[in-house]
């Protein structure tokens, strides 16, 4: 890598204000489109999983449109791995959760002793946004390990 | 008019993955493949399994054909002389006889929407429509099943998403920095 300076990498990144531009106007739509399906996938089609991926679309967007280097940069290592992490962490604990108050694994209808209306409902919509949280954590590490290291990039 | 749509893309995903298998620069097969991913998803949209087009657009057709550009950015690519790749006829009769084998069980397949297939009068299929939105008032089935009735796959399954991509992580990570 380091013996080709010509390469044509991420690293040789040049802003063209076409794409920056039409990351700016696009990105809020796909950022809130990401968290509808999300939100949304109890009622209608999507759920946490397609959600998640929306949402972590923005990020490779953003790699692209602004560098993926400064991107990286701006989010910081470790977000994406401790999302992943904490969504996981949620998901287990709505399970055991359920179980702590007397009932079966992932039993969501028993949360409604705490206060909460319509457990099941939002027991469920809970669940969807912690598959959501994983899957946009692990598909932004995902980019940029993969990015990381083009065209001898270091950190 | 549907008929014809469903045609037409059906050809279109047929042509895009031969393109993906022909052609020579690398570039171009990944973006016949997204061609042929987004095809296939409007395909699903057609077939009534919105869920599996949102996933197979998403994931399929924008997520993969980034990693797969950033990727091929960090591999040799071969210098492109001739836009096809050469054919090894042996090869290629043994994916035409794979594909006609599987063929083959598409005759067993009931019709698009028949509804006396075993799957829709199947007791399962109709305790989750009748009982779905009573047991755990969400108005998608799919949701219902996948995060209510087999709750305990799904959190499987984000368990499998974390384990492998954790796994990636770490060693792609030790491989760039370490």
């Amino acid at each position: 890598m380091s013996d080709a300076p010509e390469t044509v990498g991420v690293s040789s990144y040049v802003g063209s204000p076409i794409i920056m531009a039409t990351v700016r106007v696009v990105m809020p739509f796909v950022f809130t489109f990401g968290l509808f399906v999300m939100f949304h996938g109890a009622d209608s089609s999507g759920g946490g999983f397609q959600g998640g991926v929306i949402v972590g679309t923005v990020v490779l967007m953003l790699g692209i449109a602004f560098g993926i280097g400064a991107t990286r940069d701006w989010i910081g290592p470790r977000l994406p791995v401790a999302l992943v992490g904490i969504g996981v962490l949620a998901f287990l604990f709505t399970g055991f959760g359920s179980v702590l108050l007397g009932a079966g694994f992932l039993e969501y209808s028993v949360y409604h002793d705490l206060g909460i209306p319509h457990a099941t409902k939002y027991g469920i919509e809970f669940v969807e946004l912690a598959i959501g949280v994983i899957v946009a954590g692990i598909v932004t590490g995902l980019f940029f390990s993969i990015a990381a290291g083009v065209g001898g990039e270091r950190e | 008019m549907t008929a014809a749509l469903q045609i037409a893309l059906l050809a279109l995903v047929v042509a895009a993955a031969a393109a993906t298998a022909v052609l020579r620069s690398v570039l171009s097969a990944v973006v016949a493949f997204g061609a042929y991913s987004l095809s296939i998803a409007i395909i699903w949209v057609f077939l009534r399994a919105p869920d599996v087009g949102l996933t197979e657009a998403a994931v399929g057709a924008g997520v993969m054909t980034v990693l797969f550009l950033l990727t091929i950015v960090k591999t040799d690519s071969p210098t492109v002389e001739r836009t096809f790749e050469q054919i090894d006829l042996r090869a290629a009769a043994v994916a035409l006889a794979l594909v006609l084998a599987l063929s083959s069980t598409v005759f067993a397949l009931p019709a698009v929407g028949d509804a006396g297939s075993p799957v829709a009068t199947d007791d399962v299929t109709s305790y989750y429509l009748d009982s779905a939105y009573e047991e755990t008032h969400v108005e998608n089935v799919v949701t219902a099943v996948l995060a209510a009735y087999r709750g305990f796959d799904t959190m499987g399954e984000a368990v499998v998403v974390y384990s492998a991509g954790v796994g990636l992580l770490v060693v792609l990570n030790r491989e760039v920095f370490g």
